[in-house]
């Protein structure tokens, strides 16, 4: 073994470039799996299509459901859908097309603030519980006794205690269902608590908070996106299924369960004042639950390989 | 295993009471009681007389449980001596009368006509929950019955034999005639011991118990043949199992013709099933469909896995899960309504099997999706376990190992959710009985919130919570009998 038979290298960055790991952004590849599908891709314009027009053709219409102006004027009512009216007009003048777009803007504002609620609760809370087994025996007991309670009787209830309206029945349906996603996040937890990584981070030293924020949750983002796409569609259903039992949001509030509620009757005389709200909410639910489910298989990394 | 069941029993109970004092202190405090009055027709007829309104607004409240309430006669009669003097407005004696409620905690106010005395007192939130707790289960005695008309009631419990010459055990003093009594209706043995009382029905079913309102019999009497106890036959609607206590008082010589002793109050034979019957029967109909399409399609996209047929059943469960149900019972209803099915259930009544077709396909069709996602679900778990690649190892037929093995293993959650969802069709599905117009029990909660209607409420959250406890439980134990690897209780040595 002689020196000579050896010589020095200098130092090439661009070598150890293809030595290291491929290079892999998680962001990066959820977006390149989310828009692989062309299906995605098409409910995802759908689907914005139908909040942009939630979001600006409000602004516009001014629409509100006791206000009508041409309430004396009977030419103006049962208009079918044409191209002034392109939803038709109701049984008191008013356009559908402002009114379902009015509608839609509170449904999907009020399925948006309670799963914002019950998923940002759910996961800090049952993060906390799956790791902690002190928080375990209190929240386990507390968990029984709220899960045991039909979820439709105890909003039901909630609604008529504290009346219709839009807070009101934001605070109904986001009291309780975190529980629910606390306690699915608290099994995800559970599961990945005593892998070997946790064991060794908690023998270095490192603080509960840090280990379930840093090592935990980042596991959990594919679970949590599928629980906020079940989330939304469900709870827009229960917007449209208590506004037409007539306990949801008041009656001059637009919604779309207001509106699928009030016009039930015209089904058979005026069809479309009936099936065109009843239409724009199997959409918006259907497509938001299908971009859920892409989005939650994209978030799994084990999809990206 | 005793020991676990007895403790679940205790927390359950706990469960149910924590839930209906919660629900008896919301609905009593936060709801305004004035609400209770909206839809009633009552008060604009008394508009005119505000006296007999501000009466009639106070005996309501006080049915309901809200307060106590007395006039100026009960005032008198239990404080004073003299109680004519202090029948007269602002006689001394009634001033002395008013002072002493006032000292004891009761609002006393006058009416605005007559100007005589009226007082009132709101309950405590604790005696609301220990009166409704303390008359919920009510046992029928031999010494139930106090009449002043009928000094000598026997009181005895005996066996004896009805109408029909069927035995049955028997009771005077008791409020029922019959405890306990067969007949060929299910479950064929009935007895009236133990009742569970829920309070008076008001503003809806006015004046009707709250437990009659949902078990008792809709729609009209029907006639039969009955041959009464004194010999007499005759057309009537009268159900003589059902008899009750009439006092003396009130007991008419048309009772007399009838009956030997004073168990006259009999309830009707009535044409249509009660709510309670209706929604079970609905959903048990329900039930069937949805096994007997769920668990066959959820099979076959386990064993087809990947292919046409999973791909098929996972779209349509897709579409099951985001379709709100309102859209969806809409939808089937149009269709059904196309093939000429009925629109409402009265349109053809119980009686017509025409009114059963569409709202249990729409019921059973609902509950399909969960039921084909979890047994798929937990088919393609077993299928990757040790035990099936040692059964191919052996030789066995694929098929073979799908209905031996893996269906065998996968069946035991499902089986943990059957009693639950039986138990639960009780409860009535909401939607469905709503657009169908159901006489059902899923009817009732909306029903009972849109009429003001609190003790329903408070009965129905009771009913549904325990129903609900009990069903978990009841499939928790049902697991360790299908697969005797389940324990229970919890064994030490986990984390």
């Amino acid at each position: 073994m002689q020196d000579e038979r050896f010589t020095f290298v200098t130092i090439d960055s661009s070598a150890s470039e293809h030595i290291a790991a491929p290079h892999y952004s998680y962001w990066r590849s959820v977006a390149k799996k989310f828009f692989s599908s062309k299906v995605t891709i098409f409910v995802l314009i759908v689907c914005s299509i139908i909040i942009l027009m939630s979001a600006i053709h409000p602004m516009i219409s001014h629409y509100r459901p006791d206000y009508m102006p041409h309430v004396n004027d009977f030419t103006m009512r049962y208009i079918r859908p044409c191209l002034e009216y392109p939803f038709g007009t109701d049984n008191v003048g008013n356009s559908l097309f402002d009114a379902v777009w009015a509608g839609t803007r509170n449904s999907l504002t009020i399925a948006f603030i309670a799963t914002t609620i019950t998923t940002v609760l759910g996961v800090i809370v049952g993060a906390f519980w799956g790791y902690s087994k002190k928080m375990d025996k209190i929240m386990i007991e507390i968990y029984n006794v709220v899960a045991n309670v039909p979820f439709t009787l105890l909003v039901i209830i909630l609604m008529y205690v504290l009346g219709r309206g839009f807070w009101q029945l934001v605070f109904a349906l986001s009291v309780t269902s975190w529980l629910g996603t606390a306690y699915f996040i608290r099994i995800q937890v559970m599961i990945i608590r005593d892998r070997e990584y946790n064991l060794a981070s908690r023998c270095l030293g490192t603080p509960t908070p840090r280990i379930i924020l840093h090592n935990i949750l980042p596991y959990l983002i594919s679970v949590i996106v599928t629980s906020v796409a079940r989330d939304v569609p469900s709870f827009i259903s229960y917007e449209v299924f208590l506004s037409y039992l007539g306990i949801g949001l008041g009656a001059n509030t637009a919604s779309l369960g207001n509106m699928i509620s009030s016009y039930a009757v015209y089904m058979k005389s005026t069809p479309y004042l009936f099936w065109i709200p009843v239409a724009i909410s199997a959409i918006i639910s259907v497509s938001l639950y299908v971009i859920g489910q892409s989005l939650a298989d994209a978030a799994d990394p084990r999809t990206h390989m | 295993m005793k020991n676990y069941i007895l403790g679940r029993l205790v927390r359950s109970i706990i469960s149910i009471f924590l839930v209906v004092t919660i629900a008896i202190l919301m609905v009593y405090t936060l709801v305004p009681r004035d609400n209770v009055f909206q839809n009633d027709q009552m008060l604009s007829k008394l508009a005119s007389k505000p006296d007999e309104k501000v009466r009639y607004k106070y005996n309501a409240w006080e049915r309901l449980g809200y307060l106590e309430f007395v006039d100026q006669r009960e005032m008198c009669e239990s404080a004073s001596d003299n109680v004519s003097a202090c029948m007269i407005v602002n006689s001394p004696e009634s001033l002395a009368v008013k002072a002493e409620y006032e000292a004891k905690g009761w609002t006393v106010e006058s009416f605005q006509q007559s100007g005589l005395l009226y007082a009132h007192k709101d309950k405590s939130v604790f005696s609301l929950v220990t009166t409704w707790f303390g008359r919920l289960i009510k046992v029928d005695n031999p010494w139930a019955i106090t009449d002043s008309g009928n000094p000598n009631l026997e009181r005895k419990i005996y066996l004896g034999s009805d109408h029909n010459g069927v035995p049955a055990l028997k009771c005077s003093g008791c409020e029922n005639k019959y405890l306990i009594y067969f007949d060929g209706s299910f479950p064929f043995i009935h007895q009236n011991i133990i009742s569970l009382n829920f309070g008076i029905s008001y503003p809806t079913f006015n004046g009707r118990e709250v437990g009659a309102v949902i078990t008792e019999g809709q729609g009209n009497p029907k006639q039969s043949q009955v041959k009464f106890e004194t010999g007499q036959t005759i057309s009537s609607p009268v159900n003589l199992h059902k008899c009750k206590y009439k006092s003396a008082a009130t007991m008419d010589s048309m009772d007399q013709k009838k009956f030997v002793d004073n168990y006259a109050n009999c309830a009707n034979n009535l044409s249509d099933p009660s709510m309670v019957v209706m929604s079970f029967i609905f959903g048990v109909l329900g039930l069937i469909i949805s096994y007997g399409i769920g668990l066959p399609a959820g099979i076959l996209m386990a064993s087809q896995k990947d292919k046409l047929a999973d791909k098929i059943g996972i779209v349509y469960i897709n579409f099951m899960i985001a379709v709100p149900s309102l859209a969806f019972i809409y939808f089937a209803k149009f269709l059904g309504n196309s093939a000429g099915l009925p629109e409402k259930f009265p349109t053809f009544g119980a009686h017509d099997i025409r009114s059963y077709i569409l709202p249990t396909i729409i019921l059973g069709l609902m509950s399909t999706a969960s039921l084909m996602i979890w047994i798929r679900r937990y088919m393609i778990d077993q299928s990757s376990a040790d035990y099936v690649k040692f059964a191919r190892a052996k030789g066995l037929s694929q098929r073979e190992i799908f209905v031996k093995h893996i269906l065998r293993n996968a069946i035991i959650p499902i089986v943990n959710g059957i009693p639950s969802s039986i138990i639960l069709t009780i409860s009535g599905a909401v939607i469905t009985e709503t657009v169908f117009a159901i006489p059902g029990m899923g009817k009732m909660l909306p029903d009972a919130i849109t009429g003001f209607n609190n003790p329903m409420i408070i009965a129905l959250t009771f009913i549904f919570t325990t129903l609900s406890i009990l069903s978990l439980l009841l499939g928790d134990i049902l697991v360790t009998f299908v697969d005797p690897r389940i324990q229970l209780e919890a064994k030490g040595g986990s984390r």
